[in-house]
């Protein structure tokens, strides 16, 4: 949903690739949400919606990265929300350990980011997610173009 | 030549007598998974057409070398694993069932990228003696990393680098370590990815170049597997001088007034595969363990040549069979009575530790487990320090 007041928005920037991990329930309602109420979304963003982001595990994470994003956002329910009971711990310390990789391997640590929203967050939703664009904006992207980037498929 | 015939030939897989020996001495085979290496090199020479088999077969190896030791004729089963894996890798795709869903692998490839700027040496300390330059480096590994990830099983590999070096510094040795030293490969090579495996290690050399090194000092088996016989078939002209650290103590720890403070305890030895079967190294483990009075060593069932696996390799194909074998060398390890049981590999220290820790065990496989090099750096003295 790319609207040509998102490409006036962007012009003129490097294009940097992000992507959303989203959990099913409460963040994803608000974008949804957001969707319906038609609020413009940074248009370098990509989402992937999963049923919790307890099923995403640290290898899932760094491979966003070895695939080529330039940052990577997770979004998920408050603790006391999960559906499931312990997805947002698992959350936070995947994203604790992945960010100590990262700096191992050079990469600024700001580049990955978490938060929680409740179910009728979509306005905080969605300026979180121009935040996180400008943030890595910003960064720019990583190292050399495509020097990560093994596998970096065709935007 | 199809490349299948030339892997044959190059393996020297048409000595097969069909003895069955291999499958007979083979851990995975031995809990009772579907899987034969005798059967494997039946079917490469004479029923090719069943790919599926082949397929599936080439990755379920853990290429511990048992088959290799117990093969009467010479078949070179773990060379041919490799390079099976490397013509499926390159031919399909394939890469195995990856553990840890392949983050290993994931930054192993992250650091093929030249422009990469690492922050690998933040943990090295005041009292450890390091070089800015001079000719000999010590290669700290993939342990900063595993340290993190690995951080729910609670394993410290890390410590391993340090008492690397402060064996070194008693050694008279003060090691440059390698900012932008890059994973050794191993996995990646052992996966089938060959060129990213060779990436890594021209990457490396160019790193031991710009330090202006002549000699590496490594640790882990792993590395040295790499750095010694494979890095000088990838760089032509490897003119760098690889060290075994085990290696270098047994040479140099009769010098000059050092010695070991005496440790109570009884303790047994896992050999490495890369470090065992691999390398011929079983006296040096053993000696520099004798050395710390009052430290009994008591043998497993299976040692030396015949040692158990710890289970996986390359971060590829852990499964119920893996944990199998790691409960079943832990087993022996108790049986022997002893309270300690120490390796010289960061791998086995982190498989077993995992099989340790399993809470489906319940603390029936519970020991103390250590590497060899921290074992050696806590007890090594100065004549009547």
């Amino acid at each position: 949903m790319e609207t040509s007041a998102d490409m006036k928005k962007s012009a003129g920037k490097k294009q940097v690739r992000l992507l959303g991990i989203c959990c099913n329930w409460s963040p994803f309602a608000c974008y949804n949400a957001a969707g319906m109420a038609r609020l413009a979304m940074p248009p370098d963003f990509r989402l992937m919606r999963v049923m919790c982001i307890g099923r995403i595990n640290q290898a899932l994470i760094l491979r966003a990265f070895e695939y080529g994003a330039d940052g990577v956002i997770l979004l998920e329910c408050l603790d006391e929300d999960c559906r499931y009971g312990p997805g947002p711990g698992v959350g936070h310390e995947n994203v604790r350990r992945v960010r100590k990789l990262l700096h191992l391997l050079g990469i600024d640590q700001e580049r990955l980011v978490e938060r929680s929203f409740g179910a009728h967050e979509k306005d905080v939703l969605v300026e979180t997610l121009w935040r996180f664009a400008d943030q890595i904006q910003a960064l720019g992207p990583m190292t050399g173009g495509d020097a990560l980037g093994v596998k970096r498929p065709a935007l | 030549m199809n490349e299948i015939d030339r892997i044959i030939k190059a393996q020297s897989l048409f000595q097969c007598l069909e003895c069955g020996k291999c499958s007979a001495a083979c851990p995975r085979r031995l809990t009772g998974k579907e899987y034969s290496p005798r059967l494997l090199a039946h079917k490469v020479i004479a029923e090719r057409e069943d790919e599926a088999f082949i397929e599936n077969a080439v990755w379920d190896c853990l290429s511990c070398g048992m088959c290799s030791e117990r093969c009467p004729s010479g078949v070179k089963f773990s060379g041919f694993i490799l390079d099976m894996r490397t013509l499926l890798a390159e031919t399909k795709g394939l890469q195995g069932y990856r553990a840890h869903d392949g983050a290993i692998h994931s930054w192993m490839r992250m650091m093929t990228a030249p422009e990469l700027e690492q922050n690998r040496l933040d943990w090295v300390s005041e009292d450890l003696g390091v070089a800015e330059s001079g000719d000999v480096a010590f290669f700290v590994g993939c342990a900063p990393y595993f340290d993190v990830f690995f951080a729910g099983i609670e394993v410290d590999t890390l410590s391993i680098a340090k008492d690397s070096i402060r064996l070194l510094n008693f050694m008279d040795i003060k090691p440059v370590l390698l900012r932008d030293e890059r994973c050794c490969g191993h996995d990646l090579l052992w996966t089938g990815d060959r060129e990213n495996f060779e990436r890594l290690c021209r990457l490396n050399y160019e790193t031991f170049r710009a330090a202006g090194v002549r000699e590496i000092v490594v640790s882990c088996p792993e590395c040295y597997h790499v750095l010694s016989e494979h890095m000088p078939r990838v760089i032509p002209g490897f003119d760098i001088k690889i060290t075994l650290l085990l290696d270098l103590l047994q040479r140099e720890v009769h010098k000059g007034g050092k010695a070991f403070r005496s440790l109570k305890r009884r303790a047994t030895y896992q050999d490495p595969c890369r470090l065992g079967r691999m390398a011929g190294r079983y006296a040096a483990p053993r000696e520099l363990l004798g050395l710390i009075p009052e430290l009994r060593l008591a043998e497993m069932e299976n040692s030396g040549p015949s040692a158990l696996c710890c289970g996986n390799c390359g971060f590829i194909n852990c499964d119920a069979h893996s944990k199998q074998i790691q409960v079943q060398r832990l087993q022996e390890a108790r049986a022997t009575g002893a309270e300690m049981l120490i390796t010289a590999c960061p791998k086995c220290l982190i498989h077993l530790t995992c099989a340790i820790r399993d809470r489906l065990r319940q603390g029936s496989v519970k020991m103390e487990i250590r590497d060899i090099l921290s074992v050696l750096a806590d007890q090594i003295a100065w004549y009547g320090g």
